[in-house]
């Protein structure tokens, strides 16, 4: 078997004395699409926002394609805190969509998905555009390439946040509650795109989410999490019709209900 | 004796207008000094050292709680003591800057803070270092609400450069008192230099205030 491109390794994680994330293990493999779920507070955000390094860990290592992210191994192989220039290094296989979007307000939809290739990984710009307008095209907003973030609709806006992330090329990719800003009616653009992306296999995904239809299309695996732990952890249709655990079950009842019109 | 004599208004006015140029010389160096200050002290500020963050503070608000006058004679009379003389419009443009640059870090503080936190989380996750986060996506975003409230502040050092007359700069009010020392006539020089303040004033600040409006249809 190939190695992981995600390892945790008892991860810790605190906010002052509240305790988020308590000694996860976790994997996930070369292309795999794994889903997320549990109740809001059950620490699958953090989780996610630790390998996207956003919040700093308290206890325990990640690996990225075999690499410490947050720490640097030195000639004792001893670990100390990763420098900058380390977790940079490691980072740029990671990419994220957020809930919010986030998009650059001051530049175009084009600029908005050109400024981290130019900027951050040196490209040419005619060689950028290239690209970001073929990346646009697959998410299907082509015709909105010099327009501003702020005439968008949601769902358009979270497709050019798609695009944006897509073209830095992450080995792996989260997504944080990706439809939960939209309106009912947009979510559907954007799941489609979140599958076309799944469909074509190299890009590995973390996708926290509360579209279980969605999660049990997409994901190869899905990762239960309550009171900072992974309580279940397993092929879609396990989790979903066969929980094995009182929590995942009363957390999918409460969910059943409070979905069904 | 008239009160007003045009004659001789229009024979002083060349010089007075002549002394404009230092006024508006020192402005525009002087703020050009708050803002490039102005933003260094806010980015020290915002420091994760605590120490260096503390020490800029204390220099920012040491500033903004004494007298702009105070500071101007502490840097051109005090100065030399130390070995460092400095020409009336060097210290003049110093004092200004220094001291419009305190004022200039808190409104690029709210500019800052006006920008959505998660701009600084998008950039950590497209891999962006903490530079060309700053040139690239905040800054760029924290500027342009806070552009009229700078072109206030840069009004007003304009109509406060008089203050540099005390530091022995022969600015516009320094000039029309000494025409008016020559002559025992002071009427027509000090209100020819309070009209030029205003005929420059007035219309910068209605150019703000379109520039305002303009801001404020794009956000």
């Amino acid at each position: 078997m190939t190695e992981p491109i995600v390892k945790y390794n008892k991860v810790t994680k605190y906010f002052d004395d509240l305790q988020v994330l308590d000694k996860i293990d976790f994997e996930i493999q070369q292309g795999e699409k794994v889903a997320l779920i549990g109740p809001s507070g059950s620490g699958k955000t953090t989780f996610a926002r630790l390998l996207m390094t956003l919040e700093e860990i308290t206890d325990g290592t990640i690996e990225v394609e075999g690499e410490y992210l947050w720490h640097e191994k030195n000639e004792k192989g001893e670990l100390s805190p990763a420098s900058t220039e380390h977790l940079r290094k490691v980072r740029s296989n990671v990419g994220m969509v957020f809930q919010h979007f986030h998009l650059f307000p001051h530049m175009t939809v084009l600029e908005n998905i050109i400024e981290a290739p130019i900027t951050v990984k040196g490209k040419k710009k005619k060689e950028a555009t290239k690209q970001g307008k073929e990346i646009l095209d697959k998410v299907g907003l082509l015709d909105k390439a010099d327009v501003y973030p702020a005439q968008l609709s949601g769902g358009q806006k979270q497709r050019v946040a798609i695009a944006r992330a897509l073209v830095m090329e992450p080995k792996v990719l989260i997504f944080d509650e990706p439809t939960s800003a939209l309106d009912p009616e947009l979510v559907g653009e954007v799941l489609e795109v979140i599958k076309d992306i799944a469909d074509q296999g190299e890009t590995s995904m973390l996708l926290i989410t509360h579209e279980m239809d969605f999660a049990k299309e997409v994901a190869d695996r899905i990762a239960f999490f309550d009171d900072g732990k992974i309580v279940e952890d397993g092929a879609p249709s396990e989790i979903l019709y066969n929980p094995k655990s009182t929590r995942l079950k009363e957390f999918l009842e409460r969910f059943m209900n409070t979905q069904t019109p | 004796m008239k009160i007003w004599n045009w004659n001789y208004a229009f024979d002083i006015l060349p010089e007075i207008i002549s002394a404009l140029w230092v006024t508006i010389t020192a402005t525009v160096v002087g703020f050009g000094l708050a803002l490039i200050l102005g933003l260094l002290w806010t980015i020290l500020i915002r420091s994760d050292s605590k120490i260096v963050s503390s020490i800029a503070g204390g220099i920012v608000t040491f500033v903004r709680n004494t007298p702009i006058l105070v500071q101007l004679f502490f840097i051109f009379y005090v100065f030399p003591e130390f070995g460092i003389s400095l020409e009336p419009f060097v210290a003049g443009v110093l004092g200004l800057g220094l001291h419009y640059s305190t004022y200039l870090s808190e409104v690029f503080r709210s500019g800052i803070e006006s920008v959505d936190p998660g701009q600084w989380e998008v950039a950590t996750a497209l891999n962006f270092t903490k530079r060309k986060t700053w040139t690239r996506i905040i800054l760029p975003q924290a500027f342009p609400p806070v552009l009229p409230v700078i072109g206030n502040y840069f009004i007003t050092m304009f109509k406060e450069t008089p203050l540099l007359s005390a530091i022995t700069l022969v600015e516009i009010l320094q000039t029309a008192k000494n025409i008016g020392a020559g002559t025992f006539r002071y009427t027509e020089p000090f209100t020819i230099v309070g009209v030029l303040f205003l005929v420059l004033s007035y219309p910068a600040s209605l150019l703000l205030r379109n520039l305002e409006n303009k801001i404020s249809e794009k956000y």
